[in-house]
């Protein structure tokens, strides 16, 4: 239907004026069957808002609302349906709301490929930049860590040991020269600085965290490298007496490895260094010294003898290159006792020598002349000006060697050992004496002093004999309580000899003083009277001394009453104490040809000694406080 | 306290016919067969320096002798002689390093002036009897024997034993006086000094010969 508009300007509608409008197209009498006829109308009226007066005007509905009221009635209906739809789907029971599949589109794979292709590679990208930045800022911040730890191990490095520059390299310097040595082995080490990507260490246990690579390389000369320890032994024939090991104080004679950190493997060169010097002059001296047996020198031991019989051996042991032939390295003889053995008093003295000789080298008695060269005594620079002769400055140079003062303790160390065996088997095979010694335990490296006591058991108070031994290097020098000072060579028998000696005496004196006790009077008392049986009243005694020289004692004790006399008699060789009684007068009297009154008996009877093994006691002093006690008594029971 | 003894020095003349080295063997067969033992060598050498012409006014020079004696080896002894007094200067072995600097002073030709006597040190006892025969710039000249008598450092005390000692294997050569240095004070302490001085005159005898030769 042609429609002509008016044209012409019209203001919009305002919103009453279009509900209105729009409720005039409603046509509210038509039935609902009406509507589907009628939809176009509204649609169109709808669509074209301009046109809407004309439409109205041309329809005429029925009744103005009545479009209104279907479409509002339709929407009731399909609302209702609806809300009985969803109501039934609630339930899910007659009914499931399910999605509408729809069909993917035909997928074209080469396209996709290629997409996914393009996708794919520049993440990677993305990817691999990042990488690639990272490993870059991490790089650069390990080697300013790397640079960081090699300055600061390097200072370290510094603080502990002695390094130069030489061109582009780092020398450092770990002998003794600076302290005064003058050993020819140059003690110089290089440092460098650790390759970034070294290999990191294999864990040193499987149980430890892997030791991060040291960022300093230190190589050591070939010669010091290792582990090197000096073995000093005192050998008689194949027995070990005594042995010392000298090493680093506080490292292992165990060789090093290659991987060990720095310090640890200067030290263990250091102390090779050491070793060798210290073996080179103890041979220079064994070679330049001329004793009476001489030295030997073979390879890197050193042989002495020192008492005969009794041989120092001193050597060196170096397992070089440990981990080039870990199975064909020496390996050195290990002393024969366990490590706890180990004498450090020899030990010490060797550090201690080589140091002070060391120490001798750079320090000399100040002031010097400027004049002068160093290292002059000053008798020595003075020898010039007052034309000393050739036997004065021969004095002069004197002086004693390493090897000399070593043999000199070994010696005492020796001599020790055997004055304490001697003592001890002195004090083991004689019971009745107790032998007790102290030994003094601040002893100087040649000379140390042991006090011998020896008492009987159970009269500690009545007596006791004490007597000083003074052991030096190859004598012995024992002091007596009386002021006598004997002189003893290194054999163990002469002190054995005046143990014995002792032991004699102190069973006279302590018989002695018991009886002085019990207040019986010493009437005689001799020691010393040679071997024989001369001496004391025992005529039975014919007991010649073994060795001579020492003196059989005697002593001859009265009892209160003067009734009766008790003759001792000690052997200085081990002997039994022979004692023996006379009584005077006599209870019994039986007049014979020649003594025919009673009163000859007052003169002293003959002597008749006591089987003294017999007697009831527990020791000797125990016997004699018996039979004194006896005797005095008045009893005589014992004849 | 320098305790050296008292030594003497003389010269001992060649046996006839037998050359300086032969009559050498001679004393020293006669010496060993007294008892001694030879301990060793012994030097006593004298170099002499010669003062530079302006070192001192007028026409004068001074001769300086420096000794060494081997007995004596860390010291060196130099003597000063053309003045009125022959000061004796005994120093140690620097000196020797010292004269060569002072070579605008004192000039020597080492060739020609070094005379030395060099031989055996024997042993015998108390005695020490040094036979050296003397060379001077390489040449020989004769026979010096010192002995010396460590027990006793006053000259007088000891000479008439350490003659007769002397004459035991010197023979009749030996004469019956100190020697002339050591009469003036035969009775003070005898000292390395007084060797060395010894030694200085019988070398300067020797320089004396063989310029009158």
């Amino acid at each position: 239907m042609p429609v002509r508009p008016k044209r012409g300007l019209m203001m919009p509608l305002s919103m009453s004026e279009n509900l209105a409008r729009l409720a005039a197209k409603i046509d509210w009498s038509r039935s609902d069957g009406e509507e589907d006829g009628d939809e176009a109308a509204p649609s169109s009226a709808e669509g074209d808002g301009d046109a809407d007066s004309q439409v109205t005007t041309f329809q005429q509905p029925t009744w103005p609302w009545e479009s209104v009221r279907n479409k509002i009635r339709d929407a009731y209906t399909e609302v209702c349906v609806l809300s009985d739809v969803l109501s039934i789907a609630r339930h899910k029971r007659y009914m499931v709301l399910d999605g509408v599949t729809q069909d993917a589109p035909e997928p074209k794979q080469i396209i996709q490929v290629i997409s996914k292709k393009k996708g794919l590679a520049a993440a990677a990208q993305i990817l691999s930049e990042g990488a690639e930045r990272m490993r870059e800022n991490l790089a650069e911040q390990r080697r300013n860590r790397n640079n960081n730890d090699f300055y600061t191990e390097l200072l370290r490095l510094r603080q502990k040991w002695r390094l130069r520059k030489v061109g582009n390299n780092i020398i450092g310097d770990l002998s003794y020269k600076q302290v005064g040595s003058r050993f020819w082995l140059s003690g110089t080490f290089e440092v460098k600085k650790a390759e970034e990507n070294a290999p990191a260490l294999p864990p040193p246990a499987p149980g430890l965290p892997p030791v991060p690579p040291s960022p300093i390389i230190v190589t050591v000369p070939s010669e010091l490298q290792g582990a090197a320890f000096i073995y000093v032994t005192i050998r008689k024939d194949q027995e070990t007496l005594c042995s010392a090991r000298l090493t680093h104080p506080g490292s292992t004679p165990l060789p090093v490895p290659q991987s060990q950190h720095w310090s640890d493997r200067l030290d263990a060169a250091q102390n090779v260094l050491f070793c060798k010097e210290l073996i080179a002059q103890l041979a220079r001296e064994a070679v330049q010294l001329q004793p009476r047996l001489p030295h030997m020198v073979i390879g890197n031991e050193i042989t002495s003898t020192i008492f005969p019989g009794i041989h120092l051996v001193m050597g060196l042991a170096h397992s070089a290159r440990p981990e080039r032939r870990p199975a064909a390295a020496p390996l050195p003889p290990v002393p024969a006792g366990p490590l706890g053995d180990n004498n450090y008093v020899l030990e010490h003295s060797l550090h201690q020598l080589l140091r002070h000789m060391h120490h001798r080298n750079m320090h000399h008695a100040m002031p010097h002349p400027a004049s002068a060269p160093m290292g002059m005594s000053k008798r020595r620079r003075q020898a010039g000006p007052g034309a000393a002769s050739r036997g004065q400055l021969l004095k002069m140079v004197e002086s004693e060697t390493l090897l000399e003062s070593i043999i000199r303790q070994a010696r005492h160390v020796v001599l020790r050992m055997r004055t304490a065996f001697a003592i001890d088997s002195c004090a083991r095979e004689i019971k009745d004496p107790l032998i007790v010694t102290h030994w003094n335990s601040v002893n100087s490296p040649t000379q140390s002093c042991c006090k011998v006591n020896i008492m009987t058991h159970g009269y500690d108070s009545v007596h006791r004999t004490t007597f000083l031994i003074n052991v030096l290097e190859d004598s012995l020098r024992c002091v007596c309580r009386d002021g006598r000072v004997m002189t003893v060579s290194y054999e163990t028998s002469e002190l054995h000899y005046i143990i014995l000696c002792q032991v004699s005496q102190h069973n006279l004196l302590a018989a002695q003083s018991l009886g002085r006790i019990m207040g019986w009077t010493v009437k005689s008392s001799s020691s010393g009277q040679g071997g024989g049986g001369g001496g004391g009243s025992d005529a039975s005694q014919t007991a010649q001394s073994g060795g001579g020289g020492a003196a059989s004692s005697s002593c001859v004790l009265s009892a209160p009453g003067g009734h009766c006399y008790v003759a001792v008699r000690c052997q200085p060789h081990g002997e039994p104490v022979t004692v023996s009684v006379a009584q005077s007068p006599k209870r019994d009297f039986f007049p014979t040809a020649l003594v025919t009154e009673h009163k000859w008996e007052h003169l002293g009877g003959a002597f008749r000694q006591i089987k003294w093994e017999k007697m009831e006691g527990r020791n000797f002093l125990n016997k004699m406080e018996l039979l004194m006690a006896n005797l005095s008594s008045g009893t005589g029971s014992i004849m | 306290m320098i305790i050296m003894g008292f030594s003497t020095l003389q010269t001992f003349p060649l046996i006839e016919g037998l050359t300086g080295p032969q009559t050498l063997d001679v004393l020293h067969k006669r010496i060993t067969a007294l008892g001694a033992r030879v301990s060793g060598q012994f030097v006593v050498d004298c170099e002499t320096y010669f003062s530079a012409p302006s070192l001192l006014p007028g026409n004068s020079q001074r001769v300086l002798n420096v000794l060494h004696n081997t007995e004596e080896p860390a010291s060196v002894f130099a003597i000063l002689e053309g003045g009125a007094k022959q000061p004796v200067l005994v120093a140690d072995t620097l000196l020797d390093a010292l004269l060569p600097k002072m070579a605008v002073l004192y000039t020597s030709n080492k060739k020609q002036t070094r005379i030395e006597s060099k031989g055996n040190r024997y042993e015998m006892g108390d005695f020490v009897v040094k036979l050296g025969s003397v060379t001077m710039s390489g040449s020989f000249k004769g026979i010096l024997v010192e002995v010396c008598y460590l027990a006793c450092v006053v000259p007088a005390l000891c000479w008439e034993m350490v003659w007769e000692f002397m004459q035991s294997f010197l023979g009749s050569t030996v004469p019956s006086t100190l020697p002339p240095y050591i009469q003036s004070r035969q009775n003070a302490t005898f000292s390395p000094t007084d060797t060395i001085q010894m030694y200085l005159e019988k070398f300067n005898e020797f320089r004396k010969q063989t310029v009158a030769r």
